[in-house]
């Protein structure tokens, strides 16, 4: 086993963490201006993979541009559901009790990932690459599969529109503004309410988007969306809550280091998660880049 | 006066519900099998009674959410399966054995989980949790993995009678400890760091020592709980210890009202017996029972977030008016 096999196992982590990251920074964003951690998040992202799933079946096979048009269409629609949700739920229980809120998406969580089952049944499935990210890509000596460096360029993408967004654009301020000071910028005559609504609305997108990418890369069961809810705990408990830098630090530690523990003791890579989650909660309880609470 | 006439009625009404259920297996026994059948559920909502009450120690009372409860049940199963399974210890023994290994579990979990507070603290106790799911998952030679440890041994004299009666007796002792517990000045402490925690330091309280000492006790009841399902089923699986067994124990708070003592226990029963009853109705009613559940809850937590216990106070309320 030479350098090859090492740089495989990286790209490998650094895809699952970078699809990771796009779903974590849903859920960390939602948290940062909402205040709310979402037990259903993981149910959209797997909302998300389904309905890729469904779609592709009904676009022609093999054509980038069905598959663009997956990305395009599918977190859009999640997105709508989180609308959906947000208003006739969300929007009653912000400020409440942590617990009335946890159980609250807990509730959703469990009618999500049940219609979920209704809906497309327990068998595993996958979407099949589009012909021009099937193959793989020749650097140096090695060949690298093309779909994980495909997920390792729209990671970054991401990563840096979401940052262009949160600290360039207006709407970023107002997003920022209303996390520190929610009664100020409505007394400055904005909509807060909508402020949090576009703002969830955005998290149930990367959400979605998350879900797409992953039902190229692995297969997807009714099982992704608890085991993807929970790896986002433990990266936005590592990067900090509400803290985007720290949720892709947090996803690429995880996806990476996963990956690397596999090799050795494939049984340790499960709990690797919570064990992290566990010692950075211990030593460091507001995460790597966050701030203590007050 | 009317407070002291309130707590004589509260007495008469808790004796009248254990004479009830004392005399209800030898009812149930006269109807074959169904009766049977019967007397195994109300053993079931007699244990998870127990396990909700023990959860509501800290949650209602101490106000920390916990995510992680059901790792002190699991490890109570566990510890009665391994021991009268693989070390042939008698069943008592076990389940004198059970509670002591969930306290210690809980002891190591909560020295950890109390540094935090509100959802950090949720959050932990889910890693714990899942960290302990995992292991038993993982670890085939001692926990059998995901097969479980199945054929527990079932003393002659333990029909399905006697061992309601032995469960009713285990919880009716639990009960009245956890009632003393939660009544007393530790009890009343612990209801302060819920109300107020800055002002439960302010006046001396340790606060970290006062909520792990809780979650110990929590835990240790729990590990009854545990072990008590684990005779009933004569298994122990890893499902005992995954979160969502955890959750089940929150609902059974919720729905019961979790700011009164008795209002997990009966928020536990009437999820179980609704299940049954669905089950009875007809089985596609089960299947969609997690949508069913789901939505109970956001109606609990949307308009009655202090659970059936509050509703009942609020509509004799209403009536006396």
């Amino acid at each position: 086993m030479g350098i090859e096999f090492y740089l495989f196992l990286l790209i490998n982590g650094l895809s699952q963490g970078m699809v990771l990251f796009i779903v974590a920074s849903g859920l960390s964003l939602v948290f940062g201006v909402l205040r709310v951690i979402n037990f259903a998040h993981g149910s959209l992202y797997m909302i998300g993979a389904f309905l890729a799933f469904s779609l592709s079946t009904l676009l022609p096979a093999g054509s980038i541009f069905s598959f663009l048009l997956l990305m395009l269409l599918v977190p859009l629609a999640v997105a709508l559901l989180g609308l959906g949700l947000e208003i006739p739920l969300f929007r009653r229980i912000y400020g409440k009790e942590h617990l009335l809120q946890l159980l609250l998406t807990y509730a959703l969580l469990l009618i999500l990932d049940d219609a979920c089952r209704l809906i497309w049944g327990g068998d595993i499935r996958n979407v099949a690459r589009p012909d021009l990210l099937a193959g793989s890509i020749k650097f140096f000596d090695m060949f690298l599969p093309t779909y994980n460096v495909f997920i390792l360029v729209v990671g970054p993408l991401i990563a840096v529109g979401l940052w262009f967004l949160l600290y360039r654009t207006r709407a970023g301020n107002l997003i920022r503004a209303a996390v520190s000071h929610p009664e100020m910028v409505g007394a400055l005559g904005v909509n807060v309410s909508r402020v949090m609504t576009a703002t969830f609305m955005l998290g149930c997108w990367l959400a979605g988007l998350g879900g797409v990418l992953m039902s190229a890369l692995a297969n997807i069961d009714l099982g992704i969306g608890m085991e993807k809810i929970i790896e986002c705990f433990a990266v936005v408990v590592i990067g900090g809550l509400g803290s985007i830098g720290g949720a892709l630090l947090g996803s690429l530690i995880l996806g990476v280091g996963v990956a690397f523990i596999q090799l050795p003791l494939s049984r340790a890579a499960i709990v690797f998660p919570y064990f992290a989650m566990a010692l950075i909660l211990i030593i460091r309880p507001w995460g790597l880049f966050g701030k203590p609470e007050r | 006066m009317d407070k002291l006439q309130q707590v004589n009625k509260n007495w008469i009404f808790g004796a009248a519900t254990v004479a009830l259920l004392f005399i209800l297996p030898f009812v149930l026994a006269r109807f074959g099998t169904t009766g049977e059948f019967w007397i195994w559920v109300t053993t079931e909502m007699i244990i998870m009674a127990l396990f909700a009450t023990s959860l509501n120690l800290i949650l209602g009372f101490g106000g920390m959410v916990s995510f992680g409860h059901a790792a002190f049940f699991g490890v109570g199963a566990y510890t009665v399966a391994l021991l009268m399974k693989k070390a042939g210890v008698s069943l008592i023994l076990a389940l004198i054995a059970a509670p002591c290994v969930a306290g210690l579990t809980a002891a190591i979990i909560g020295w950890f989980c109390v540094r935090l507070i509100g959802l950090y603290f949720a959050i932990l106790t889910l890693a714990f949790g899942q960290l302990l799911y995992m292991i038993a998952f993982q670890w085939y030679t001692f926990t059998g993995g995901d097969d479980g440890i199945h054929g527990i041994p079932k003393p002659d004299f333990l029909g399905p009678t006697n061992y309601y009666l032995l469960c009713l007796v285990v919880f009716i002792a639990c009960f009245l400890v956890m009632r003393m517990i939660v009544n007393s000045s530790f009890g009343l402490s612990i209801r302060l760091t819920r109300e107020n925690l800055d002002r439960a330091k302010f006046i001396g309280i340790n606060v970290r020592r006062y909520q792990l000492i809780n979650f110990i006790m929590a835990g240790f009841f729990a590990g009854i709980a545990g072990g008590l399902f684990a005779e009933l089923n004569r298994f122990a699986q890893t499902e005992f210890l995954h979160w969502s067994r955890s959750g089940d124990a929150i609902f059974a708070c919720l729905v019961g009202g979790m700011y009164s003592f008795v209002g997990p226990a009966i928020g536990s029963s009437v999820l179980i017996f609704l299940h049954i009853v669905l089950q009875q109705i007809h089985q596609s009613l089960v299947e969609i029972w997690a949508i069913i559940l789901g939505f109970i809850l956001l109606g609990m937590v949307l308009f009655a977030p202090e659970g059936l216990v509050g509703l009942y106070g609020k509509i004799t309320r209403k009536l006396k008016t």
